[in-house]
């Protein structure tokens, strides 16, 4: 109370006496006043406190500096002698973890230095905080505390302790330590509040970190995958060009056989009937046979030759797609076949107008390689049928097909039916060189369709192929 | 027939010797009798029509009826040969009939676009081969009017 106000009362009062029992009375009248003033005061401070917490918690501040800005801010406040953040480690049953920030009075040690294991917390303690327990402890020695506890307690020479959990969403994160070294102290609830404020505001800094780490790492997977998928593009780049070399390779290579292994054969073929003609009357009859084989040999080198060139250009030309009549294209082929061989009696079954969508230059290939295997598988026969049909397959895509009842083949050798060079029959019987039905293959694979056979010895064959990718149209 | 001695000529660009032979036979046999001239790679072919190199002496107001060229040559190769030809005043209407043991598509082509007038794929077959030789000649000897030049 001021001097003047004083003065006038003792005015007031008749003598000492009475002035000292109104100043008493005046005292305990001032002193709930005055408490609550103190109060009031505090809860400025911590409102002031708590709003420097929640300000900065909007700033983009990495939890580290959040942890120990307020550990500062509180210790000052509460005038404790350490305040810490600590975190249980994941997957350790809250028995293990460690400070991870704190603000500690200089006289007392740092508490971050070493790991903290504390099996009964874990045991029996966590549960509670889970739910939001706050422990509030006045004296450590005082409290009734388990043996283990106390001791934990007692390597960082604390005396008096607030701990409030730190969630994380659900998941109790860790906890804020107030802790009181220097003499027991009692909390008071409006500390208490205050602090559970901090700390459920440093629980939302700790789900916002953990949306930023989730963020940052699907950022960084994402960008993984993109740079996967870049070195994929690159890897399939590089495929790209090698190919386009073994290509170019391939056909300066088709090129040059085309060329030079012919001519070769033009020499053997032309000298070989040079002396026919030139020196017929000093060859004997075996001489003649001599020369004759030889240029047949190389007829058939030369028609070789003129397969392999088709065969590779297949592969290498380039598809143009277009609607194709097969069966007019077959009725050309067929009735070639009938002209090179009018003695022949085939009755030919050409299914009409069978349109697909395909190259026409390669189907007729197709169509070629079939009919003509066709005519002559079955040329020991004195009558006999070939057709070209289409059914549908159960999965609804059409399968066309080229029918014999010609000589057939083993089922058991199916597979090497289109191989390049492969033969299923003797040179003698049905002559041929194993092109045909690898260049087939290889046009209707280009198709993205599939080819196979069907065929029975002294039955027949039929060979069916498909022109669209199958599994893409189901 | 017998293809009368005339001053009419054949230039053959071919570079195997064995093909030159059979070439050569092929038209006697059929008593195609004219000079056959031969230049065994394309600078030579070009030396021959445009008097240079080695035929700087030519008389060049001579020039053969018909040019049978190979594609395939060393030093310069008949493509080359042929669009040389076709940019020249002197030698743009000439007759030049490519034969060739070549059936690639871009080979015909490319003939035809350098401004060939005949592509013509040399059998292996002798008497196809022969026989191919001989129609040739008839027909650019006998049948064909030649340009005016």
């Amino acid at each position: 109370m001021n001097p003047e106000t004083l003065a006038r009362l003792r005015d007031c009062c008749i003598d000492a006496t009475a002035f000292e029992q109104l100043q008493q009375i005046l005292a305990q009248e001032f002193q709930p006043l005055k408490r609550e003033i103190d109060v009031a005061q505090f809860q400025i401070e911590q409102r002031k406190a708590l709003l420097r917490v929640v300000t900065r918690l909007r700033q983009p501040l990495d939890l580290e500096t959040i942890f120990y800005d307020t550990a500062v801010e509180v210790r000052q406040l509460l005038t404790a002698d350490r305040v810490g953040i600590f975190r249980f480690y994941e997957d350790s049953g809250w028995d293990d973890g460690e400070f991870v920030s704190e603000d500690v009075d200089p006289a007392f040690p740092s508490a971050m230095v070493q790991k903290v294991h504390d099996h009964c917390f874990g045991d029996q303690f966590a549960v509670h905080y889970q739910q939001g327990r706050i422990q509030a402890v006045a004296d450590i020695y005082a409290a009734g505390l388990s043996g283990c506890h106390i001791e934990v307690l007692a390597q960082f020479q604390v005396r008096a302790n607030l701990i409030v959990p730190l969630l994380q969403g659900q998941k109790l994160w860790g906890l804020l330590c107030i802790h009181q070294c220097s003499a027991p102290r009692q909390w008071q609830p409006i500390e208490i509040e205050f602090v559970s404020h901090i700390a459920e505001h440093l629980g939302v800094a700790l789900q916002h970190a953990e949306l930023l780490a989730d963020l940052r790492s699907e950022i960084a997977e994402r960008q993984e995958a993109q740079q996967r998928s870049q070195s994929l593009n690159q890897g399939l780049r590089q495929a790209v060009l090698e190919l386009k070399a073994v290509n170019h390779e391939l056909e300066a290579f088709s090129y040059s056989v085309s060329h030079d292994l012919r001519a070769p054969l033009r020499s053997i073929d032309g000298f070989s009937q040079a002396l026919l003609e030139d020196y017929e009357t000093q060859l004997d009859g075996p001489g003649q046979d001599f020369l004759r084989r030889i240029r047949a040999a190389t007829q058939r080198m030369g028609n070789l030759i003129d397969d392999l060139l088709t065969l590779s250009r297949v592969t290498r030309s380039s598809i143009k797609l277009e609607a194709v009549n097969l069966s007019q294209l077959a009725h050309v082929i067929a009735s070639d076949l009938q002209q090179s061989q009018p003695e022949r009696r085939v009755e030919l079954a050409i299914e009409p107008e069978l349109s697909v969508l395909g190259d026409a230059h390669l189907l007729q290939v197709v169509l070629e390689n079939l009919l003509n295997n066709a005519w002559k598988f079955t040329s020991k026969k004195p009558q006999c049928r070939i057709e070209l049909g289409m059914m549908l397959q159960a999965n609804g895509t059409p399968a066309y097909f080229v029918k014999d009842d010609g000589v057939g083949f083993d089922m058991a050798y199916v597979d090497k039916l289109f191989s390049p060079f492969q033969r299923l029959h003797g040179m003698q019987d049905f002559p041929g060189n194993g092109i045909g039905l690898a260049t087939v293959q290889r046009i209707i694979h280009r198709h993205g369709g599939r080819v196979w056979a069907v065929g029975e010895l002294g039955k027949g064959a039929t060979f069916y192929f498909t022109l669209v990718d199958e599994e893409v149209e189901v | 027939m017998t293809v009368s001695a005339s001053t009419k000529t054949i230039l053959l660009v071919e570079d195997n010797p064995d093909d030159e032979a059979l070439a050569i036979r092929a038209l006697k046999r059929h008593h195609i009798s004219n000079q056959i001239i031969v230049a065994h790679d394309g600078v030579e072919a070009l030396d021959y029509l445009f008097g240079t190199g080695v035929h700087i002496d030519r008389d060049t107001s001579i020039k053969p009826t018909v040019v049978i060229l190979d594609l395939k040559l060393p030093r310069l190769n008949g493509l080359e040969v042929l669009r040389r030809l076709r940019s020249d005043e002197r030698t743009r209407l000439l007759p030049v009939v490519v034969l060739t043991t070549s059936s690639e598509e871009q080979d015909m082509l490319d003939s035809y676009s350098f401004g060939c007038n005949s592509y013509i794929r040399k059998p292996v077959d002798f008497v196809q081969f022969s026989e191919a030789i001989r129609q040739l000649g008839m027909y650019w000897l006998l049948m064909n009017e030649p340009p005016p030049l």
